[in-house]
């Protein structure tokens, strides 16, 4: 069941009315009416999967139950755990890809036994792993103590707001928000509202009207010229931050109708001034778990190596960024690019930065912003080729004479106009937005009620009137 | 400030290159602009160097503020 289909609507009307109506009886009704409404959200499509679900909190479950004492198991215990964590993600996502590579290295008649078509990746995989993973590590490390109740974690695990794209919370924010009863707090479900409405028009209006655009230009990316794709891949960056961040803005706004905060995920990364910045800022639940969890036990193993150690967890650590988001190759190359991208800033010279931060502090930041942007425009040509060839060919193309031409279009020029119209308007809003919560953080700007209601009004009249005949579903429920 | 604390702060402020940091007992990571997860190891491996002594990676990454560093250093030294 994804946010922006109709049986969402349904669903989510029908759910909040008796999850309130519950939090008037015991906090056991709210949580087993929570676990039973995400069993149902994520059992939509493919009831199937449900059983995978319950396995792997079961699971996970018992472990933690079992990290309850200083005791001689937990080594084994733990390593029982992450070894069936990563085993389970492996074996849905990965199994395929190392079989087909394993073929392409060593010929067509290798592991001719392994069948590459039958599996199905289930929905939502690598964001519960990780939850599970951090969850089963932080007890260990006596961080906090493990659940004892079983709801609370299989909610924690299946909160069906962030199950399918994040963001990836953490026990020791999510946990305590389970044990406690919710109440029913009309300013935190308005503002929640408001996200959701945010992120709805991010997702419909922006997302999916330029991956009509995008989809035309990339599909057939031998008929186009470099100018055509130079500005496919501006609208491709706006698409992939606009559909990310407009279902966590959803899943946020969700959770707060329910009386739960979840972590931010996206800061307003398209403003960075360097590609540390923009890491800091896009995807901030998975790249603050592989910090902790990937980057730093990597650092202090390769602490006496210096800067090289340095160079060294951050090189692996994006490129398991990149392997996590998929299956491809692509993927790989594109973390393990952004990870080479950081090394200017693990050589800095925090003296001459300082210096010219004062000098030419607005020179400084345009340039910084627009190298930033570029360099993650330009490799979003990876993210979105299916494979290397593919994403060598749009460079080819970038770098031709064609990149003069004037860009033709087969999804048609008005409509290519208005979708670049609404990308800059994005831009625009969201820079004049980005010290607030959210990009719709408007309560506290005007003093009249009535212009609220003219921005509410006109958001959701442009959804309604901009919105594609076909939704295409969130990119990033793929990962 | 107790000798210690005083030699944390001298090599911080070489580790941060901030001349004029002043480090106490009760000063946390998050409240130093220049102290994030990459600073933090090298800050480390100064202070092994500079002490002669290793800490394993779940004490690197268990103190919660510059006192709980010092003490973690005093048991070193004293062992």
């Amino acid at each position: 069941m994804l946010f922006t289909s109709s049986i969402f609507l349904v669903f989510s009307v029908l759910f909040f009315l008796i999850y309130w109506v519950f939090s008037r009886f015991s906090l056991l009704c709210q949580n087993g009416w929570l676990l039973i409404g995400s069993y149902i959200f994520y059992g939509w499509t493919n009831w199937m999967l449900l059983f995978i679900l319950v396995a792997v909190s079961s699971v996970n479950f018992l472990c933690g139950r079992r990290i309850i004492n200083k005791s001689k198991i937990v080594k084994p215990i733990l390593f029982f755990g992450i070894l069936f964590n990563v085993g389970t993600l492996v074996y849905f996502k990965y199994a395929n890809f190392f079989i087909e590579s394993f073929r392409d290295i060593f010929g067509p008649s290798h592991l001719e036994n392994l069948s590459t078509a039958k599996l199905i990746i289930p929905l939502g995989i690598s964001y519960y792993t990780f939850r599970n993973i951090s969850y089963l590590l932080d007890i260990s490390r006596e961080k906090y103590k493990p659940v004892k109740n079983w709801l609370v974690y299989y909610n924690y695990v299946s909160f069906f707001p962030s199950l399918l794209a994040g963001p990836i919370d953490r026990a020791n924010n999510f946990v305590p928000q389970l044990i406690l009863p919710r109440k029913f707090d009309k300013e935190g479900i308005k503002n929640g509202l408001r996200q959701f409405l945010w992120g709805l028009f991010k997702k419909i209006v922006i997302a999916d009207n330029c991956a009509i655009v995008t989809d035309a230009i990339f599909d057939s990316s031998n008929a186009q010229s470099g100018s055509s794709i130079l500005v496919g891949l501006f609208i491709y960056t706006l698409q992939i931050y606009a559909d990310f961040s407009g279902y966590s803005d959803m899943a946020i706004g969700t959770a707060r109708m329910l009386g739960f905060n979840l972590v931010k995920n996206f800061n307003f990364p398209l403003y960075s001034k360097s590609i540390p910045e923009f890491w800091r800022k896009w995807h901030i639940s998975l790249t603050s778990w592989l910090s902790e969890y990937i980057f730093t036990p990597l650092n202090i193993a390769f602490r006496n190596l210096g800067r090289l150690g340095i160079v060294l967890a951050i090189v692996i650590n994006f490129t398991i960024c990149g392997i996590w988001h998929g299956a491809n190759t692509n993927y790989i190359v594109f973390g393990f690019v952004h990870g080479l991208f950081f090394i200017p800033s693990v050589l800095k010279f925090p003296r001459l930065q300082d210096f010219l931060t004062r000098r030419y502090e607005f020179v400084n930041d345009l340039l910084g912003f627009l190298a930033t942007f570029l360099t993650v425009m330009f490799t979003f040509a990876i993210f979105k080729a299916k494979s290397i060839t593919i994403a060598i060919d749009y460079y080819l193309l970038l770098f031709s004479r064609s990149i003069w031409t004037v860009p033709t279009f087969s999804s048609g020029k008005t409509h290519v106009a208005m979708v670049l119209l609404l990308c800059i308007s994005l831009l625009v809003f969201e820079w004049y937005q980005r010290n607030r919560e959210h990009g719709l953080t408007i309560h506290t700007l005007p003093k009249h009620r009535a212009w609220r209601w003219v921005i509410y009004s006109a958001i959701l009249f442009t959804i309604c009137f901009l919105m594609p005949r076909s939704n295409s579903p969130f990119i990033y429920t793929n990962f | 400030m107790t000798e210690i604390i005083e030699q944390i702060n001298f090599l911080a402020r070489d580790v941060f290159e901030n001349d004029n940091l002043i480090v106490n007992e009760s000063t946390k990571a998050s409240e130093i602009e220049e102290w994030d997860s990459l600073t933090h190891i090298m800050l480390v491996v100064a202070i092994e160097k500079h002490f002669g002594i290793r800490f394993s990676a779940r004490e690197i990454q268990s103190w919660d503020n510059v006192g709980e560093l010092s003490d973690s250093i005093k048991m070193k030294i004293v062992k």
